[in-house]
């Protein structure tokens, strides 16, 4: 079937401009009028990625202190100032980065710098050791809501320390793990912060309403003058950018109905156009009805209620994963027999229709995903980190219409083979389902 | 910073002007021959466009003895059509690069489609082939209906569902649209003949009540004649839905329902009541002595006191439900076993102040300029302009709403404040649901 619809006629174009302050912070601005508004992006080149065994969790943590107020700006006031304009904010911290983020109406973008500014260069002071209990607290919380407590919680968390192996940085969980978030000590905070959130490792970017000539100044106005703290020298990379699994196969036993399949295996990293080529692979597989796992696992096979194809853009390495639920009495190994058979066929060749559709999909979740200016930020400030400069997004987006039907079975020969993806498998532990009707509950009165 | 003596000069908080006014958008309506109301929104620059066909076919709708239907209706129709299989149909949406994305509510059911702006003709070709003439396979048909089966028995590992679950029944009661979730019940998604869910589609699925919301970069004129052709054989209206209209009064008000959870770490509260009709006089006033309360995680009183100074947990809030009747109000949170008892006082404490002490005028007028300066944000893309506007339509709301909305919140009072705290947030009327441990009944 021939189409007369050409692939990569929905261009995605960022254009940017670029300015550098003298303590080497980073300034990236786009311009964008549609609303009137402004997303002001801060990230910094540091994620768990950075941090060692016994100190896991650290970057995140450090980004919860982060929240918790500066010398002009005490706790509370920083959500109540931009809150109070109509502003949002928000942070994250990933593997390889940390970023701090507000949206505000145009007319409120000094507020947002000003904010920044006195936790780039105001924060130490008010770092105390009841701060951090606190905060050690809602982390652990955090942690146990979305790990401990949670059907299936710690899959993620195996599967990685399987894929990467004990040492590698992408094998420990970005929230850390809970004998090291009790450990954490002021010190190991206070060093990690004047280790990395130094203005030469941080990009700041604007995308919105307001000028390139208005952003340079008012960035120069507002961090020019903080101090540009040490240099750091690069992590050393990890022997194996790519490394094989450490752990090829483990069963998990946890609290929940149905045997789910978790499936990972590191590739080229984000930026390369491998990693492109993997996110059309995982597109082809996993997404809309007519895709391959969708039609043997779920609506054909009828095996699985669900399976999906993920592909992180780790800068050290990508990792790609697909997961997969099991229905009522369909064992896990015959998902995994499946899934073999799909990639199998796939590295003998896929049509060229098929991955048309694929970078149609990508494409309509891309420019989705990049209709705001907040994202947009993001992906720039990304871009800007891991690969360099904020210039490379587009060149990235750019690299999805030239994939081809044989570097898609090319690919998931070389990248998804047998030996190369390590497999978890939870399993329910046995005990009894919850009764879910009112039989189960104990209703009375409360006291007082 | 490494260097001590170097301290940075201490600059003053910058003094803002005026803000940006919000661009609402100016939507084209018109209706089809055949009565479907159509609010067209176009806009260059993002190369998308979202449409949003909406039906008063949600699971109050559902006959009695299939509550299940609405929901396995909205789920199938993309599952083959009189003209093409579901693998071609399929096939034909995934080339495209179109999302076709069904929400079964409890007042609407709803489809979203999501084109690539080139492929807009054949998309409304598409979808227009899905609404009017789905075929339900009795192999799909088995297949949805297995999938969701087992949905429903995966969504009750989560704590959280359970409370969610719990608490729509104890404020609303078996008998009431909104006391069961819109996917049904087990025993109606698994009996429901396939003859019934045809019958339901047919009766439903017509175009006098129904709307369409577009978004977008799109030319106008050519959307209009792609909606005319290709709609042009569908008539027909829908029953309405019947309603209940009194207040719900929940018969463990001011009491405690518990699920004891094994091994729990956490428990999930809910502190709920039934709320207001989306078109309530009151919507606005209501909604800002929300927000005070737990419109925001962190800095409503809820999340203040419960996240930022107990440290308890990882966010508190609390929102209104939009509805055709009343809609419901929850505070909730997840706090850690030990603590059960201890938050849900807090939380019932805050909720007292809210309707004891008058909101002091700081806090008013930062919660009402946190609500009228958020504006501007909201109409930024294609899909949030095509969900306000859905909204307007599906609740009968003024075409000048969003116009309107800042003067409306700029006039609330601490008076009105108080006035819904002690109407809707009210412990002694509120029905407290607890999925966990920690707590006595």
């Amino acid at each position: 079937m021939t189409d007369t619809i050409t692939p990569g006629t929905t261009s995605l174009r960022f254009p940017v401009r670029t300015h550098t302050l003298g303590n080497g912070m980073r300034i990236v601005h786009h311009e964008e009028r549609a609303a009137p508004i402004v997303a002001v992006h801060l990230m910094y080149h540091v994620g768990s990625r950075h941090e060692r065994p016994g100190r896991t969790g650290l970057a995140h943590l450090l980004e919860h202190l982060m929240f918790e107020g500066s010398l002009h700006a005490p706790k509370g006031q920083f959500d109540d100032l931009l809150e109070r304009v109509g502003g949002t904010n928000n942070g994250s911290t990933w593997f390889d980065r940390t970023n701090y983020y507000e949206t505000v109406p145009s007319h409120a973008v000094e507020l947002a710098l000003w904010l920044e500014r006195d936790r780039m260069g105001f924060f130490l002071p008010v770092l105390t050791s009841e701060m951090l209990e606190v905060q050690r607290g809602v982390v652990i919380n955090e942690r146990r809501q979305g790990y401990e407590n949670r059907p299936y919680g710690l899959a993620d968390q195996r599967l990685h320390e399987m894929m990467f192996g004990a040492g590698h940085p992408y094998s420990w969980p970005v929230i850390g793990y809970m004998p090291d978030l009790q450990a954490m000590s002021l010190e190991d905070a206070r060093g990690f912060y004047q280790t990395y959130y130094t203005p030469g490792n941080a990009v700041l970017t604007f995308a919105g309403d307001l000028s390139a000539d208005d952003a340079f100044a008012l960035a120069e106005r507002y961090f020019g003058d903080l101090p540009p703290g040490p240099r750091i020298s690069p992590a050393p990379p990890p022997p194996d950018a790519v490394p094989a699994p450490a752990v090829g196969r483990e069963v998990m036993a946890d609290d929940v109905s149905f045997p789910r399949v978790y499936q990972g295996w590191a590739t080229p990293p984000y930026g390369t156009r491998e990693w492109v080529v993997m996110d059309v692979l995982a597109y082809l597989l996993a997404d809309g009805d007519s895709s391959r796992l969708q039609r043997a696992l779920v609506r054909e096979g009828r095996l699985a209620q669900d399976v999906d194809t993920y592909l992180y853009p780790t800068a050290v390495c990508g990792t790609f994963g697909i997961v997969s639920t099991a229905r009522t009495g369909v064992a896990p190994e015959a998902l995994e027999a499946a899934i073999r058979r799909v990639l199998d066929e796939v590295a003998r060749g896929v049509g060229d229709d098929e991955v048309l559709g694929a970078i149609r999909r990508v494409r309509r979740d891309q420019v989705g995903e990049l209709a705001t200016v907040e994202e947009r930020a993001d992906a720039l400030s990304y871009a800007a980190t891991v690969l360099g400069e904020p210039q490379a997004l587009e060149r990235v987006l750019e690299m999805y219409g030239e994939v081809t039907a044989d570097d898609v079975a090319r690919a998931a020969a070389q990248w998804l083979d047998a030996g190369r993806g390590a497999t978890l498998v939870i399993v329910p532990s046995g005990n009894p389902p919850k009764d879910e009707d009112g039989d189960s509950g104990d209703e009375g009165e409360v006291e007082g | 910073m490494s260097d001590a003596t170097m301290t940075p000069a201490v600059l003053p908080p910058p003094v803002l002007g005026p803000p940006p006014a919000p661009r609402v958008p100016r939507p084209e309506r018109y209706a089809l021959a055949n009565g479907l109301r159509v609010v067209s929104v176009p806009r260059h620059g993002i190369p998308q466009v979202v449409l949003r066909l909406v039906f008063p076919a949600g699971s109050a709708a559902d006959p009695r003895e299939h509550r299940g239907a609405a929901s396995l209706v909205g789920h199938l129709v993309t599952e083959g059509t009189a003209g093409m299989t579901a693998e071609a149909l399929h096939a034909r949406l995934d080339l495209l690069g179109a999302a076709v994305n069904p929400y079964v509510g409890h007042d609407f059911a709803e489809v979203e489609t999501v084109l690539l702006s080139e492929t807009l003709r054949e998309g409304v070709g598409l979808l227009a082939d899905i609404m009017m003439r789905p075929s339900f396979p009795e192999h799909e048909v088995e297949r949805i209906r297995a999938e969701s089966l087992d949905a429903l028995v995966a969504r009750a590992d989560e704590p959280a569902n359970v409370a969610d679950d719990r608490m729509a029944l104890e404020v609303f009661g078996a008998d009431h649209p909104y006391g069961i979730p819109s996917f049904g019940t087990e025993e109606g998604i698994r009996t429901v003949p396939r003859e019934a869910l045809v019958a339901f589609h047919a009766e439903h699925y017509r175009p006098a009540n129904a709307f369409l919301v577009a978004a977008g970069e799109f030319d106008p004129a050519e959307l209009r004649e792609a909606l005319e052709e290709s709609f042009a054989e569908w008539t027909g209206a829908a029953p309405p839905i019947v309603y209940p209209h009194a207040e719900p009064a929940p018969p463990r008000a001011g009491r405690l329902s518990l699920a004891p959870w094994d091994d729990a770490t956490q428990s999930e509260i809910r502190i709920a009541g039934p709320g207001i009709p989306r078109r309530h006089p009151d919507w606005i006033r209501a909604g800002v002595a929300n927000f005070l309360l737990g419109g925001s995680t962190i800095t409503g009183r809820l999340g203040a006191n419960l996240r930022e100074d107990k440290g308890w947990t990882y966010g508190a809030r609390s929102h209104f439900s939009a509805g055709m009747v009343h809609g419901g109000w929850v505070a909730e949170t997840a706090v850690d076993v030990e603590v059960t008892a201890a938050a849900v006082g807090e939380m019932v404490n805050e909720m007292r102040r809210l309707m004891d002490e008058p909101v002091d005028e700081a806090e008013l007028r930062r919660a009402k300029d946190a609500l009228m300066l958020s504006l501007p944000r909201v109409f930024e893309t294609p899909a949030g302009v095509a969900s306000r506007m859905a909204t307007i339509e599906a609740f009968g709301l003024p075409h000048d709403w969003w116009d309107r909305f800042p003067a409306e919140v700029e006039a609330v009072t601490a008076d009105d404040v108080r006035a819904m705290a002690r109407r809707h947030f009210d412990p002694d009327r509120l029905v407290r649901v607890v999925v966990g441990g920690g707590i006595e009944e």
